[in-house]
């Protein structure tokens, strides 16, 4: 039987369908990429359904998506409980705690994460314009995410995190950055993030560099080494700043998005 | 540095240059060539967005414009191109595009009317991105030798080498009674106004509006009254001045003078103007004490 290949998830798709059932994106559309090698990620249709584990997902609006969950008995999501837009009154809630506590309070990021149980609906919004990215992880990945990113993460996804000292705390006077990791084991998961404007992916070889905005920077394979590096150009009247960039080093994906986030300066 | 020969059988009605027609967007600007012209009843014409991928030429580079709620602007510098930007639109760059700094003149009134106080050079060959970090369209304005263009502050996100950057006092204020009867300052339009011309061959000028964008071009002392915040450019030939226009009152005791008044932009042809249809929320300011120049309306 013929198939048809997801461009941004890999998934086999039957023919005919004009979305991915595992991610949603577009199959009747042309893949929009760079001419340096930057593709757009999939602009979500309004509407659009995908599923995963024995659950559904919906994505609603295009200016501030909503993500809809329909959570069948025994699946669970987990996520920031303020980006949570409405539930059923059935649905079962607890909590995850991520330890550090305290430092991530400081940090500006929340140390105990929510989580939504089925049978039920639930839905996730962050509440900025932007684009919801779906990001199937296959078993035994590692994706690294920005603070203030995450939408939500299927019950199979180990979740854990890391802070980047000297990324973005020259710039944007913020203490660093958090960067969230999540990583699979024996089973798919499914993630969902919010990338701010629009969002763009490059798949980067062995030793290739790019270089990112820290405020731009998205989400990258955890085989993407990241560093902070200072660029010799003055901005300041006396002379004392410079500007700093994040050097991705590859092999691996990155996810950029159009809009400069500092959560935690602002 | 210049752009590709301005020549064709079609005519951009958004930059005004000529190109083959051939391609679905304008080579020079970017705008869509296969869509109809839309015209309000008023005369404004709306200027379509870029199209997502589409590509600019200028001189021996490209840019591609990416994106349709946050676009991204991304070059393609060919290695006798440059391009200048201020550093925090940079989003990203190949590693080997050069970057050096780019002084400007009268650095304590740039600090003090919040513009950035240095250009960053970017020397190709390779590739860098840009972005505006808020929602709107990215408008390419392709600028022919002689042409001299003003833009309001926070606009500006690109120009290619040969485009000349200059800025002034935008000369555009009025004051009111303040605490202790101190004189309060009231800049409607930004402390200063940039100002683009090209030397040489033509040059680009990326520009970055929020909302949508309509253009118009005023006759000769035709006038039109805008939002101060909505203005995005405008021809040097324009001329710009206040206008105060003061509701009437409900009741024969009340006087026109305490009530909230209306601050208009004038803009007076000839020449073209572009505004975008987000601005930000007008002041109901009370009595004017001074003004750059304006007109008054008491109705």
């Amino acid at each position: 039987m013929d198939r048809i290949e997801c461009q941004w998830c890999r998934a086999q798709n039957q023919t005919g369908r004009t979305n991915c059932t595992t991610c949603g994106a577009p199959l009747d559309t042309k893949d929009l990429v760079t001419d340096s090698g930057w593709a757009e990620a999939p602009r979500l249709r309004d509407m659009t359904e995908f599923r995963f584990s024995n659950s559904a997902c919906q994505i609603e609006g295009e200016i501030v998506p909503v993500a809809e969950l329909a959570l069948a008995q025994g699946d669970s999501v987990f996520f920031e409980h303020h980006v949570m837009l409405w539930k059923e009154p059935q649905v079962p809630m607890s909590a995850l705690n991520t330890g550090g506590g305290m430092k991530r309070m400081l940090g500006g990021m929340p140390h105990i994460l929510s989580v939504a149980h089925g049978p039920g609906r639930v839905a996730f919004s962050r509440d900025h314009a932007g684009e919801v990215v779906v990001l199937p992880l296959h078993p035994s990945m590692e994706l690294d995410v920005r603070e203030h990113a995450f939408l939500a993460g299927t019950h199979s996804l180990t979740y854990s995190f890391v802070r980047i000292k000297g990324l973005a705390n020259v710039l944007h006077g913020g203490g660093g950055m958090y960067i969230d990791r999540f990583v699979t084991h024996q089973e798919p998961g499914l993630l969902l993030l919010h990338g701010y404007g629009n969002v763009f992916q490059k798949m980067l070889q062995p030793g290739e560099k790019i270089m990112v905005e820290p405020g731009g920077f998205l989400y990258k394979d955890s085989s993407v080494t990241m560093n902070a590096v200072k660029q010799n150009v003055k901005t300041g009247l006396m002379g004392g700043h410079s500007m700093y960039l994040a050097e991705m080093t590859g092999p691996g994906r990155v996810g950029i998005q159009s809009m400069y986030v500092h959560h935690g300066s602002e | 540095m210049s752009m590709p020969p301005a020549q064709g059988a079609y005519t951009c009605p958004y930059c005004r240059l000529a190109s083959g027609g051939a391609d679905r967007t304008c080579p020079h600007c970017g705008a869509p060539i296969d869509v109809r012209l839309k015209v309000s009843d008023s005369g404004w014409i709306e200027q379509p967005p870029i199209r997502d991928m589409a590509r600019i030429r200028f001189s021996r580079s490209t840019c591609q414009i990416s994106g349709e709620y946050v676009p991204v602007a991304e070059m393609g510098l060919h290695d006798d191109d440059w391009v200048y930007f201020s550093h925090h639109v940079l989003l990203h760059s190949d590693p080997k595009v050069r970057f050096d700094n780019m002084p400007m003149k009268g650095a304590w009134k740039r600090m003090r009317a919040g513009m950035p106080l240095v250009m960053m050079r970017a020397q190709g060959p390779g590739h860098i991105a840009f972005s505006a970090d808020h929602p709107g369209e990215t408008l390419a304005v392709p600028l022919a030798p002689g042409r001299v263009i003003d833009v309001a502050e926070h606009r500006f996100l690109v120009a290619t080498g040969n485009v000349a950057y200059d800025w002034q006092n935008s000369n555009v204020w009025f004051t009111t009674p303040g605490d202790d009867n101190k004189e309060e300052w009231h800049y409607p339009l930004g402390q200063t106004i940039d100002q683009f011309a090209v030397q040489g061959g033509n040059g680009l000028l990326l520009l970055h509006a929020p909302g949508n964008t309509f253009i118009r071009d005023l006759q000769p002392g035709q006038r039109i009254l805008v939002q101060p915040t909505g203005l995005i450019w405008k021809d040097q030939s324009v001329r710009m001045f206040l206008h105060f226009e003061y509701p009437h009152g409900n009741y024969w005791y009340s006087s026109a003078k305490w009530q909230a008044k209306t601050t208009w932009l004038v803009l007076e042809g000839p020449g073209r103007v572009a505004v975008q249809s987000v601005f930000e929320r007008p002041e109901p300011t009370g009595t004017v004490r001074r003004s750059s120049g304006a007109t008054t309306q008491y109705w």
